[in-house]
Order: structure tokens, then sequence, then C-alpha cells
């Protein structure tokens, strides 16, 4: 198939070519990952496939092929149905807010019945991102640096964000407004705009911290500080993660045989902390590897978001992207003890069916976005509808 | 080669913009992720030794583990306290696991009654987290085996072999051994022994009482560690056996006690009160050391419920009471063996004679015998133990004279025995009388006949007395008795390395021949008679009152209420000729020596003559009659026993 092929009429909308336009490295990084999370699953649950491994395997499967036939809508339909999806999930916000299940002393849970339950912030984090690349789309470069105009994704932004703050689950927030923000950025925000964001936050951490926060978010705070100070009640996940890891050494205790992971030192190993599980087992090597993986699939995601011709495009893939890039650091960070304890999973490669949901379509749409990379995006509703 | 695309300026700045910024946020993600890799190999290259040897402290825990407690073994190297295995259900408070569901959870495998189950819930709320506690001791196998598969899924529970403490004798030698049993918070120091953490394990057991007590560092060993793997919860997942540090049992101790001895001895007390001690008048070492009724001591170990221990604590003989050596009685009669030695050496001519017609007035009252002994001297005083005549001759030596004697024979001594809270008793004389009693320090002349026939101030426990008998029968030593005859396999000195008696040996055979005698025409004559052909056995009767019969001379109080009954006591040694097992014998409210100890003097004296080898050789061959004659041995009659060869025998 050569590339006058492919300029012809229609050729394009033609569904072998659309396969062969998928992303195959970042596919098979993608698979390499969960590959690896499911096999860290089977060796801390003493080598079984069950409760973790086999389940992982088995949703990465139904996600990937998800994924593809995702990747397989045009683009034009997903700029359509931008808006709705994030207005469903802000709906949903608003609902769990009011009749939320209450888990852990944060409501957070829909409670859909048989169905089971799920966290609308999980949708929002898709929508936010789609509802900006919208929006953008629309406006001028001036524009998006700097104008009024930029009370529309100040809202857009803060709607979420505030309400996800509130049920409450911090790290959630913090990540759907660096999202958010990465997006604006992105788009074009004056620089000053930025510095001066930047400076703002600083000075208004501490009073925050301080005021703001409900307790156990400003325990994790402090103990993030100075870990050593309890070592058996809140710095004991940092402590014991940090141990998993320097214990790891450069190759590792070996498949298997990681005593902090094995002998359950490690709190949610098979979850947040399965990087910690890695590096104990497979030692600085093994950590080099999953994260040369993930730089891979990040640079992949942002090659294919600077290739797209709509700004839609652009925009979208690059805000999911970045979701996935502050999943990845924020894990990382917090489990080798340079940021608190958030409840933020390594995207994959942890056990739990809602994130990889969650990052899998977002993924669905980067690659739409490959596929669809020559698609006329015109404003108003998308064109086709 | 023309792809489609927007030739727009405004979307052309706007795709610039994104490009810039894109890259600049490729470069951002790849500057965190290279900090990732660089705080990875700061934590996994630079600090691993650190995190290593912390993760292997997470790994590993050093299990205290009580060393075996020593054995304690008599003359013979028979076992009277040993360790048996123990598999023991073990549970400590895990977080959100409420005591009474493992209890419940538990009760699948192995039976708990209401009231010790409330008490366990208890026990278990009380108790620190994570502090295993004691639930069940003396698990079956299968109960053992059935709770270790099941124990994962128990949160809290383990099941493990210990050791714990067994008394095979059951009673008869507790109140020397005594009994150990668990840790009480007042055991606790804050330094030395008592201070060291293998205190707080749940199978470590302290001596309590006796030997147990008295020997306790001796007896308790080195604790051990032992490597094991934990997960975080503490629990252990697995055992290494390198890197273990093994327990140093505790050391073996040996007592001069025979077991035989011992056990006939408890047993021929019956239902009966009372104690009895030998001797061996050689060398001092006590052959058996009997309080009776006794206890078992295995129940203080396993711990005893309230009624059960109530009933011990409450019946009148006093079981868990040493009678021993913690209790002093009048020694009666047994007495006058020391006042007859203390008229020899004064120079009163043991041929002097008194009449004894039951009953003689002096000082303004009248003192009486139990019998009319007629004329009596100090030969016959003693085997028919006539009051009359010691109150007599009691008046003509004083006080002084005869305690002196009496202290030289142990009596009012503590001897140190091993066995701490012994009672000294009294051996009264002027300077006591001077000493404690301050508004009438003057000794009456009164007082005199009283001590002479053992009554009175006079006080010894039955350890004493046979410390008496035995230095009578040896008449050289001031033998000490020993009890102990080696710790961890060191000898302790031995009794008879003392000091002479110093006690004019003529004396103490009139003394002696006098003993004699009261086992063939004295008191004892029908109740002392061991049966063991040439062997005979010397004592002396004692018949103590037990209280004051009020105004006048009472009966001997052989009726009534048992608690109202006089004390009998027998000292006794054997053989006559050649003394080897001095011997006393209380029995508490036992009415007369002669009926009520002898008989059990004869019993325990019999037991140590069969057992000693050479005797034995002597009752089953009994040297042939010198009187008669080889050739007056009838025809046809079995011929003469063959002169054994010995080694010295002639060389044919």
């Amino acid at each position: 198939m050569s590339m006058t092929a492919l300029s012809s009429a229609g050729e394009r909308d033609r569904l072998i070519v659309k396969l062969g336009e998928l992303d195959r490295l970042f596919c098979l990084a993608l698979i390499l990952i969960a590959g690896i999370g499911a096999l860290m699953m089977f060796s801390i649950a003493g080598s079984n496939w069950e409760p973790w491994a086999g389940s992982h395997l088995t949703k990465f499967t139904l996600f990937f092929f998800m994924m593809i036939a995702l990747a397989m809508i045009d683009v034009r339909y997903w700029f359509a149905m931008a808006y709705p999806i994030y207005g469903v999930g802000l709906a949903l916000l608003i609902a769990v807010a009011v009749v939320g299940d209450v888990r852990l002393g944060a409501r957070r849970w829909l409670d859909l019945g048989p169905l089971g339950s799920f966290q609308p912030s999980e949708i929002m984090k898709l929508g936010l991102v789609l509802a900006l690349g919208r929006f953008y789309h629309g406006i001028s470069a001036e524009r998006a640096r700097f104008s009024w105009w930029l009370l529309i994704p100040a809202l857009i932004i803060g709607a979420p964000v505030l309400l996800v703050a509130r049920q409450p689950d911090l790290g959630t927030a913090i990540l759907l407004a660096l999202t958010g923000l990465t997006v604006v950025c992105l788009a074009g925000l004056s620089w000053r705009v930025i510095l001066a964001g930047i400076i703002a936050l600083l000075v208004s951490v501490p009073p925050v911290i301080m005021f703001v926060l409900h307790d156990y978010q400003r325990d994790r705070i402090f103990t993030f500080l100075k870990p050593e100070s309890d070592p058996s009640g809140s710095g004991y996940h940092i402590l014991q993660s940090k141990i998993a890891l320097g214990s790891g050494g450069l190759l590792g205790k070996g498949y298997g045989l990681g005593s902090q992971s094995q002998l359950n030192f490690l709190p949610e190993k098979q979850t947040d902390f399965i990087f910690a599980t890695l590096a104990e087992e497979f030692g600085f090597v093994g950590c080099m590897v999953v994260l040369f993986l993930y730089g891979t699939v990040i640079f992949l995601a942002l090659r294919t978001a600077a290739l797209a011709h709509s700004h839609f495009g652009r925009l979208s893939s690059a805000g999911v992207t970045a979701t996935f890039a502050l999943y990845v650091l924020i894990n990382g960070a917090m489990v080798m003890g340079l940021a608190p304890v958030v409840g933020v999973p390594m995207p994959l490669l942890s056990y739990g069916g809602t994130v990889m949901l969650t990052v899998m379509i977002g993924f669905g749409l980067v690659q739409s976005v490959k596929v669809h990379r020559y698609s006329e995006v015109t404003s108003g509703t998308g064109a086709l509808l | 080669m023309a792809e489609p695309s927007i030739f727009f300026s405004e979307v052309n700045e706007r795709q610039g913009a994104f490009h810039r910024r894109a890259f600049l946020l490729g470069g951002l993600v790849g500057t965190g992720l290279a900090a990732l890799g660089g705080r990875l190999a700061y934590l996994q290259l630079v600090e691993t030794n650190r995190y290593a040897k912390l993760s292997s402290s997470n790994q590993f825990n050093f299990r205290l583990v009580p060393p075996p407690r020593g054995v304690i073994t008599d003359r013979h190297g028979v076992v009277l306290a040993t360790n048996r295995p123990n598999f023991r259900l073990l549970v400590s408070r895990e977080d959100g696991a409420e005591p009474e569901a493992i209890l419940n959870s538990l009760s699948e495998f192995v039976a708990f009654d209401p009231s010790r189950k409330a008490r366990l819930i208890r026990d278990l709320e009380n108790a620190p987290k994570h502090t295993p506690v004691s639930i069940m001791d003396d698990l079956t196998w299968e109960e053992f085996s059935a709770i270790n598969i099941r124990a994962p899924e128990l949160q809290g529970v383990t099941a493990d072999m210990g050791e714990v403490r067994v008394y095979p004798h059951g009673g008869a030698f507790a109140h020397v051994i005594g009994y150990v049993a668990k840790v009480n918070k007042a055991d606790l120091t804050p330094t030395g022994p008592n201070s060291e953490p293998i205190l707080l394990h749940p199978g470590f057991r302290i001596g309590r009482q006796g030997l147990e007590k008295s020997l306790d560092l001796d007896l308790r060993g080195r604790p051990g560690g032992q490597k094991v793997e934990v997960d975080a919860r503490g629990r252990q997942v697995r055992q290494t056996s390198d890197g273990d540090i093994a327990a140093i049992p505790g050391k073996t101790v040996q007592l001069t006690l025979d077991a035989d001895i011992q056990t006939r001895a408890l047993e021929v007390f019956g239902q009966e009160s009372g104690a009895a001690v030998m001797m061996d008048c050689r060398s001092g070492d006590i052959l058996c050391l009997v309080s009776a009724p006794s206890f078992d001591a295995n129940g203080f170990v396993r711990g005893m419920t309230g009624p059960q221990y109530q009933a011990l604590a409450e019946y009148d003989h006093k079981p868990l009471f040493n009678k021993a050596l913690t209790a002093t009685y009048p020694p009666g009669s047994t007495f006058k063996t020391m006042v007859a030695l203390a008229a020899l050496e004064y120079g009163i001519d043991p041929q002097a004679t008194h009449v004894c017609n039951g009953a003689w007035a002096w000082g303004g009252r009248v003192w009486h015998c139990d019998k009319h002994h007629g004329v009596v001297d100090m030969h016959s005083a003693i085997s028919t133990s006539c009051d009359i005549y010691f109150y007599q001759v009691s008046l003509m030596l004083g006080p002084d004279r005869i305690a002196e004697v009496a202290r030289k024979f142990g009596l009012g001594e503590v001897f140190d025995i091993g066995i701490p809270g012994q009672k000294p008793g009294l051996v009264p004389d002027q300077a006591y009388k001077r000493r404690v009693f301050k508004k009438d320090p003057v000794w009456h002349p009164g007082e005199t006949p009283s001590m002479g026939i053992g009554q009175g101030y006079t006080n010894v426990n039955a350890l004493q007395l046979c410390v008496m008998a035995a230095r009578l029968a040896n008449g050289q030593k001031a033998l000490h008795p020993r009890l102990i005859e080696a710790i961890g396999g060191v000898a302790q000195p031995a009794g008879s390395a003392v000091s002479d008696l110093n006690v004019d040996h003529r004396h103490l055979d009139f003394v002696r021949s006098a003993m004699a005698a009261v086992t063939t025409t004295g008191t004892a004559a029908a109740t002392a008679q061991l049966g063991l052909g040439d062997l005979k056995m010397a004592g002396k009767t004692g018949t103590a009152q037990s209280h004051s019969y009020g105004g006048g001379r009472g009966v001997h109080g052989t009726q009534g209420a048992w608690a109202l009954r006089d004390h009998a006591w027998f000292v006794a040694f054997a053989p006559l000729d050649n003394p080897r097992y001095a011997l006393s014998v209380l029995v508490e409210h036992g009415g007369f020596g002669g009926d009520s100890a002898a008989p059990k003097a004869r019993e325990i004296m019999r037991v140590a003559l069969m057992k000693d080898p050479e005797l034995r050789a002597q009752i089953e061959h009994p040297t042939p009659m010198p009187d008669i004659p080889p050739e007056a041995v009838a025809e046809g009659s079995a011929p003469p026993e063959p002169t054994p060869i010995g080694p010295e025998g002639p060389i044919p």
C-alpha cells in the first residue's frame, strides 16, 4: 500500500486501512506494561493466577480490543460527543455528591444496582480533556493566549475539580486540575499568566494545607515530609515502600522472592504499590525497563498529538497523554517517597479495572486521532452530525 | 504525495504554539521520568545496603525460646521433676479481631466451658496487642494438628509446642521440690535475673515453692533465640534453622532423697497428718523428707481453679504446709534422751533410782505420769518413758545444762538444706527467759519439770529431731543434714564434713542401749519390730500435748476432737549395732507415740534397710549362728552353705 493509494478519496475510510494506521509500537508497549503488571500480581499471589493476575490480563485484553474499536471511530464523532460526555460526567458528579455511597469516609461511588458501582470522576478525566479540546478548537490563538474567553475553560476545569475535591478525593482532583491546566497551557496560554499562576500556587500552598484540607489529607502530607516520625502509623506506607525499593538493589531479590511484598509488609502491593513490588523483585534494571516503556508510550502519544491536523485532535490526545503521564509521575514519586501517599495507581501496571478502563478509552481517542489525523474537523457540531 | 492540510494563518499559529509546547511537555515528562530513574538509582544502588538490612529485620524476628528447666533427680537418678512436651494454643489480639469471635471459632476444635471462656476473653482484652496469650495447654496431637492446619485462617491463633514442668511422683515430693507457676507481675524486678524478657514468654515458669524457688536460677538455664520469618502481622511464616541460638538447659539437680523411701513414707501416713525425716547417720544425707498429707504439684503448674485451691487451703490437715520444716511441736518424751545425756554428762548416777507411783507432789502441784512404773533407774525410765524420773532429774540439772546438750544435738537450729521458710523452734534456758519475758525474766523451778519431759517452751521440728537421732546414732560427728547432693554435677559439701560432737561415747552408748530397750521391752516393744531377722531398730517414743489440758491432769488426748489430740513422735535409728539410718516421725494429733508414730517409723525404716545392699545381703543370708557347730547338723539335712569366694577369699 503506497502513499499514493492512501491519498485517493475514501481510501482512508476502509477498515483495513484504518487498522494499518494504528501505532503498533505503542500497542506493544501497552501490552508489555500490562503483562509485567500481571507477572507481578502472579508473584505476590504466591504464583497464583487468582485473585489478581488472571483478572488483570482478562480485563486488559478486553479493554485493548475496545481501544482498537474506539480508534476506528472518526475523530469528528469524538468531537461531536465532547460536550455531551462532559455534561454527563458533571451531572453524575453532582448526583454522587447528593446520593453517592460513602466508602472509606469518602462519597465517591455511585451505586448502579446490579451493574455494581463506579466513580463518576473517571468519566470526567476523559470528559474534561474532550470538552477543553472542543472549546479551544473553536477559538483563535489570540483568545487562547489571554482573554475573557478563558473564563470558560476555567469553569470547565473548576467545576469538576471542586466537586471531586469535596468528595473528598484530593488525588483525583489534583489530577483533573493538572490535566486541565496542561491542556490550557498547550493551547497557548500566555507565559506571563503561567508564571503568575505558578507563583500564586506556591504562595497559596501553606494556607491551603493548614485550613482547607481534611485531617487525613494533612496527615498524609506531613507524613510524607517526615515518614520516620511514625513508622508504624501513617509513615508506614512510605517507609515500607522505600524499604522494598532499596532492598531490591540492582537486579532485585528474584521473581517471587520479594520479602516485603510476599510477607505483606508492603501495603496495597497489588494496586498503588505494585511498582515497589516490581522494584523489589527485579531491581533497578526492571524498574528502568518499565520506566522506559512508559516513556515510550508517552512519547508516541505526544507524537500522535503533534501529527494531528485538527486542533481538537491535538489537544484532546495531548490531554489524555498528560493524564497518563501524571499518573505515572505521581505514582512513581509516591512509591519512591518523593510525594505524599495519594490514591493514584500506576496505570496498566496496577490492579484495578476502573483506571485501566479510563486509560484505555483515552488511548482509544489517541489512536483515533492517529488513524484520523487528516480528518477535517470543522467548528460547530463537527460537520458530521 | 499531497496530504490534506489546512493553511489558515490563524490555525498555523495555534499549531505552532501547540508544537512548541507539546515539545516542552515531552521534555518535562522526560525530565520527570529521569528524576524517577535518578531516585531509583539512589535508593537501589547507593542506599541498597541500608534498605536490605531494614528489609531483613522486617522479614526475620528472633523469638525467645524458653530453656528446658533443669531436671531434679533423687540420689539414684530417679527423675523427680522434669519437662514434657506440651502442645499449646496461643491467641494474640490482632487488629479488628474480637476475642470472643476467635474463641468461638476455636471451639470447633477444643471445648471451653463458659466460665473459662469468660476468663480468657478478659485475659485477651487485657493483654497488649500482638502478645500471645496461652489459651489452652496439653492439646492432643489431633487437636494440635487440626488447629495448626487451619491457623492461617484463624487470625491471631497459633498452636506451638513448648515444654511444661511435670512431677512424675505426684505429691510425694511436693513439699521438698515445690512447684513452678506462671510469672506474676510481683515476680518481675527492674534489674537482676527477674528482669529478663524471657519471663514474659507465655511458656516460661518461675519456681514458686521449695527447691524450685530456692534453686530457680540454677534450674532456669539460658533462653535461646529462634530465627523465624514473619509477615507484616508478626505471624510466623517459616522457620529457618540457620541462625538459631540454642537454649542452654538448666542445671540438673541431684537430691540426696531416695524416691522409694520417700514414696513409702508418704504412703504409710495414709489419711493422717504428719511428717517424717530420715537421714543417713554416717553421711548426713536426707533420704526422705515427707509432709503428709500432700498435694499434686502438677496442679499448680497447670494453674488451679478457685475451688480446687480452696479445697487444699482450707482442709484442716493442711496439705500445703510443710510440717517437717515449717511447723514446730513440743518434742515430748523424745526429749528425754537429751535430759538423760545431760544428766550423765553432769555426773548423775544412772543406777540411782526413783519411785514412780503415777503422781509426784512437788512445788505445790501434783505432777503426773501415765503409769505406775515403780522403782525406775535411768535405763528403765527411758525405755518405759517414766515422767516422774525425769521431773526429778531435770530439777537436779536445771534448764541450762539440758539446753546445752539439746543444742549440741541440733535442736532449735535452722539447717540450711536449701529450703527456705524453716522454723527454728526453741530450746529454752534462763537466758531465753531473761531475753523474752521482760516482765518476768526469771526461770521458775516449776518450769523445769515440764522441760524435762519435752514440754513447756520446748519446740522442735521433725528435721531437728532426725538430726538429733542421727547424731545420737553416729556418736562421732555433729552431722549436718544435706538435701542437695549436686547441682549441675558439682557436689555440695557433705554433712559429715563437720566438727566432732564431743560427748562421752560411754554416755551415748548408755542412751543408745536404753533406746534399744524401748523397742524390745519398752513403750514401742509391740509396734517397732522390724521383722528383718537380726536387724533391730532403736528408738524413743514421744507423746506431746498439742494444747493445755486445762485444770488438773486430763487424759492423754487420744479421744475427742482430732485437733485436740496429742502429737505422736517416734525417733529411731537402725541397725542397732552399726547404725546407718536415723529417722523421726511425727503424727499430728496421732495420740501415743508408740501406737501411732512407731509403726510408721518401722515401715519407713524397713524400706531403707532392705534397699541397703549390704544389709539386704545380711537379711537374705544371715550369718550362721556361731553356737551351732557344723557337726551338729543332722544327717540328711541340706549341706551347709558353701563359703563364698570373695576377692580376698582363699586361693585354691
